[in-house]
């Protein structure tokens, strides 16, 4: 997140700011109130090991400019790879026929421009992004190999690969506003495949975000990540299927939140709420959750993918407290929408590249921690589901409907976890699942290590958090009937 | 250049980069590169939402020295920006492990394709007129809102059209470019329920614009899906015989894909691994990948390496005749490749399917449902659920119960579980509804048993 240097930056030298102003002019030209160009350099690179063998070593830029257009509640968007000036001005007059039917007269340029005043939520002094150099990364790769096949005899495959993402853009807007920031994403992913007679079962473990060299030499070594991978894989052989049906369910911290992101942070974006489609739109002071549970959206957690000095708009991340007390008491709101409703923006205004338009979306959301001690959720539950770590999940934002696979849980008997399960997935509507929270852990954990969330066919990286929680019921799905 | 680049502008971009690769020290090069351009209206709530434009020319190169890959991409297009993406692929090589089996098809070693017209590019859809799409996806809207008062809004429409363009070169000489076209519309319909919204979404895809189903039967068809849903809820948890619709079957067979890929096998991640010519699957079930479908949205003359596309039964009357081969793979297995090398500008070539489908049955979907005592008709689905090693199934779904042979009335707050590979020997009776929508496709599917968690 530095940006000390970025007043020279490669951006600053492709889209001079006179360009930049004179793209804005043209987005305006047809009547548009509101313009913006959004430009964008970023270097992805990645190693990938499959059988004992690194495949093959990969290097991508994506970079160029998009230039945004936005009449009333309408967009007009269109990008060009590069900064070839004319290619960009044909962007920006193609952005500018959202307007076509305005009878206001061309807006003329923008004020000049003044450049954002943000803090950086956290500095990184050596990013992992940009500070490997290729024999460190096939270093990190291989030990990660070594490890998993070493942890276990049935570990009969292991597949590695070690990505990084290093972006640098610049926004500016027709009210004047000039930011530019940047990301550092590193990521580290292991998966194992164990065997054991018929048996077959992959684990995976990950670590990274947006996180210093160090982190992988010292916080999450590839032995580390290998190893839980590793006995993730194993255990799985042993784990027996679940019981399907409504019952109690103990959820793991950290990459557990995953379910308040989906089941419930999505319905708080700022686009559903204006429109409507979003049940919470007409539920401001309103009970949402248990008491307790208090939900937040932060672009500023310290090393997470999630994280960011100014958002894709410009606007400085914040703190946005969405539910305090079981009370739901704001929303997320990116540009658009915020100046729609006459709200100030929360710095969610996102896009996944200047491919694509800014969309309102999370960073990283999380529930606060309470007092229970975890061990005492469990022993409290005389039968039901642990689930120790989550895999993908998703919702209907229109109706609620959301599911999550559990790839490794524990059966709990009498407050005791007795075996391991596998191929469980959790089902539920987000209207309810946060009042069915009836226990909250003191441990609250954020991964800001590997999410990624998807809207409208953008991607981008979240992070997730929440401390383990107890929840009185939530229908698991499974192929054993009780 | 543009990013409506032609065929032989792009054939020639991609030949300039493998020589300069080649003059920069790879042994084998090739290079691919795309060319595409799209436009997409949104609606909402009577108006227009967004307009996008979108256009993109991007190129990758694959260097092989000694038999290890380095492998670079962007977007510069230049003769600067090629010499760089080579220089850069050929020294990550370098840095990977040695591998004989690594290379590109000779013209000789792919083929040519045959002579038939696979008929991709429609000018018409190409040239789709802004205004026209913006007419279409209103009308999506409007007809949706007016099927039912139920309906009470929209979750929003669209209409997309798009044109591409696709060349692949290599150092042994080989060519290849074509291009085709496609026209999309969707809508989200919302129903309201009392307790809650419910949705209904339809959309379909197709390469030429006179193919497109009317604006009307897609945004009815959106309509009846969120009015059915009204008034769903659970039911107790019970072992019971499934009807997949063919969105959930087409769904449940992309994720089934991977497992008969080689890839998977000699990874070990095959749940098929060492059933090649047994039966994994009722005598009902035929699987096909069909490059060649005329028209298809999967179809390609050659396939991202170059090699002929082709018809290819992976599972015929219940027998799973073999896996799908890259020319990697099919050099490292010693056979050849299926034509089912996948790739686009920014990745190196993988393995991916062109049109699959369960080939379509002889039974009327409404006989499928008239069969069953009690059981559960499964319509909608969330979208994690699947183990790509195991097979194992267990979704998130939504439906309707049936009693007697008959739909009595909607369910969700559910999950469906199984395994794939006894699912499909489970398969009872096979629709004779298969209908493309996009490159995956099935027909309704009855399942003899799974299990429906609920209350």
């Amino acid at each position: 997140m530095p940006s000390e240097d970025a007043t020279d930056s490669l951006l600053s030298r492709s889209l001079p700011r006179e360009l930049a102003a004179e793209l804005i002019a043209l987005a305006r030209a047809n009547g548009a109130e509101f313009a913006d160009v959004y430009g964008e350099h970023a270097v992805l690179t990645s190693f990938s090991l499959e059988e004992g063998r690194i495949e093959q070593g990969t290097y991508s830029v994506l970079q160029g400019v998009g230039v945004r257009a936005i009449r009333g509640d309408q967009t007009g968007y269109a990008y060009a790879d590069g900064f070839a000036p004319a290619a960009l001005r044909e962007a920006a007059q193609v952005a500018a026929r959202i307007a076509r039917d305005a009878q206001a007269s061309p807006a003329g340029p923008p004020p000049p421009f003044r450049v954002a005043d943000a803090a950086a939520p956290f500095t990184l002094h050596a990013s992992a992004a940009r500070s490997f150099d290729e024999t460190a990364k096939l270093d990190l790769v291989r030990r990660a190999d070594h490890a998993a096949r070493a942890h276990d005899a049935r570990i009969a495959e292991v597949s590695v690969s070690f990505a990084t993402t290093a972006r640098q853009f610049v926004i500016a807007n027709s009210d004047g506003l000039w930011a530019e920031d940047r990301a550092d994403l590193s990521r580290l992913v292991v998966s194992a495949l164990a065997l054991e007679g018929d048996e077959r079962q992959e684990g995976f473990a990950a670590a990274g975000g947006s996180v210093e060299s160090a982190h992988f030499t010292s916080e999450r070594t590839p032995e580390a990540v290998a190893a839980e991978a590793a006995a993730s894989a194993v255990l799985l052989l042993s784990a027996r299927e679940p019981e399907g049906g409504r019952y109690p369910v103990v959820v793991c911290n950290g990459w557990g939140g995953v379910m308040v992101h989906e089941c419930f942070g999505h319905s708080m974006e700022g686009d559903t709420i204006r429109k409507g489609s979003s049940i919470r739109a007409s539920q401001l002071g309103q009970q949402v959750a248990a008491k307790g549970v208090t939900i937040v959206d932060s672009g500023r957690v310290p090393y997470s993918r999630g994280s960011y000095r100014v958002d894709d708009e410009g606007t400085p991340s914040q703190r946005t407290v969405l539910v305090e007390d079981g009370v739901l008491v704001g929303y997320l709101w990116d540009l658009l929408n915020a100046r729609l409703t006459g709200h100030t923006p929360t710095g969610n205004g996102r896009r996944a590249s200047y491919r694509d338009y800014p969309l309102c979306r999370m960073t990283n959301t999380w529930i606060e921690p309470g007092t229970d001690s975890p061990e005492a959720l469990i022993a409290s539950v005389p039968r039901g589901l642990f689930c120790k770590k989550l895999g993908g999940g998703s919702v209907n934002p229109a109706d609620g409907n959301f599911s999550f696979q559990v790839t490794e849980a524990w059966q709990i008997e009498h407050g005791r976890l007795t075996h391991p399960v596998r191929n469980a997935t959790l089902a539920g509507n987000g209207n309810d699942a946060m009042l069915y929270i009836d226990g909250i852990g003191s441990d609250l954990a954020i991964d800001g290590t590997t999410g990624s969330c998807g809207k409208d066919g953008q991607w981008k990286p979240v992070g997730v958090g929440q401390p383990t929680l107890r929840f009185s019921g939530i229908t698991v799905g499974g192929t054993a009937v009780g | 250049m543009s990013a409506r680049p032609t065929p032989a502008e792009l054939q020639s971009l991609t030949e300039q980069a493998v020589a300069l690769a080649r003059a920069a020290g790879a042994e084998v090069a090739d290079a691919c590169a795309e060319g595409s351009r799209a436009f997409t209206v949104r609606v909402h709530g009577g108006g227009i939402e967004s307009l996008k434009q979108s256009g993109t020319l991007g190129i990758g190169v694959r260097a092989i020295v000694g038999g290890a890959v380095g492998f670079a991409s962007g977007t510069d297009t230049s003769r600067e920006g090629l010499a760089d993406l080579a220089a850069r692929a050929v020294a990550l090589a370098r840095f990977a492990t040695p591998d004989e089996a690594r290379g590109a098809p000779t013209p000789a070693e792919a083929g040519e394709s045959p002579a038939d017209d696979l008929d991709l590019f429609d000018p018409a859809a190409a040239d789709l007129d802004v205004e026209r799409k913006i007419a279409m996806a209103l009308e999506l809207e409007r007809i949706a809102l007016a099927h039912d008062a139920r309906v009470t809004r929209s979750a929003g429409s669209a209409v997309s059209s798009a044109q591409g363009t696709f060349a692949i070169a290599n150092s042994h000489g080989l060519a290849r470019a074509w291009q085709g076209t496609s026209v999309s519309a969707w809508v989200v319909a919302l129903a309201e329920d009392g307790v809650k919204q419910q949705t209904g979404v339809h959309g379909m895809a197709r390469r030429h614009l006179a193919d497109l189903p009317t604006m009307e039967s897609i945004a009815r068809e959106a309509a009846r899906r969120a009015v059915a849903r009204v008034g769903a809820r659970t039911v107790p948890t019970a072992r019971v015989p499934v009807v997949m619709h063919p969105d959930i079957a087409a769904s449940w067979l992309a994720e089934m894909y991977d497992a008969m890929t080689a890839d998977a096998l000699v990874q070990k991640r095959s749940w098929l691994e060492g059933r090649e010519g047994t039966l994994v699957a009722s005598n009902l079930v035929n699987i096909v990948d069909d490059g060649r479908l005329v028209r298809g949205l999967g179809s390609s003359p050659y396939d991202g390496e170059g090699v002929p596309t082709r018809r290819n039964v992976l599972v015929d009357a219940g027998v799973f005749r073999g896996f799908a081969h890259d020319h990697y793979h099919a050099r490292r297995l010693g056979t050849r490749s299926t034509g089912n090398g996948s790739r686009g500008f920014a990745s190196t070539p993988g393995i991916g399917y062109h049109n699959l489908c369960i080939a379509r049955g002889a039974t009327p979907v409404s006989e499928l449902i008239a069969r069953i005592d009690r059981g559960f008709y499964y319509d909608d689905s969330g979208s994690f659920g699947f183990n790509p090693v195991t097979g194992d199934y267990s979704f998130q779904a939504q439906g309707m119960w049936i009693e007697k042979g008959e739909r009595v009335h909607p369910v969700d707050g559910v999950t469906v579980a199984g395994n794939s590979l006894q699912m499909l020997r489970d398969i009872v009776a096979v629709g004779d509804d298969l209908e493309w929508r996009g490159a995956v496709a099935s027909p309704s599917l009855s399942i003899s048993e799974m299990t429906v968690s609920g209350s």
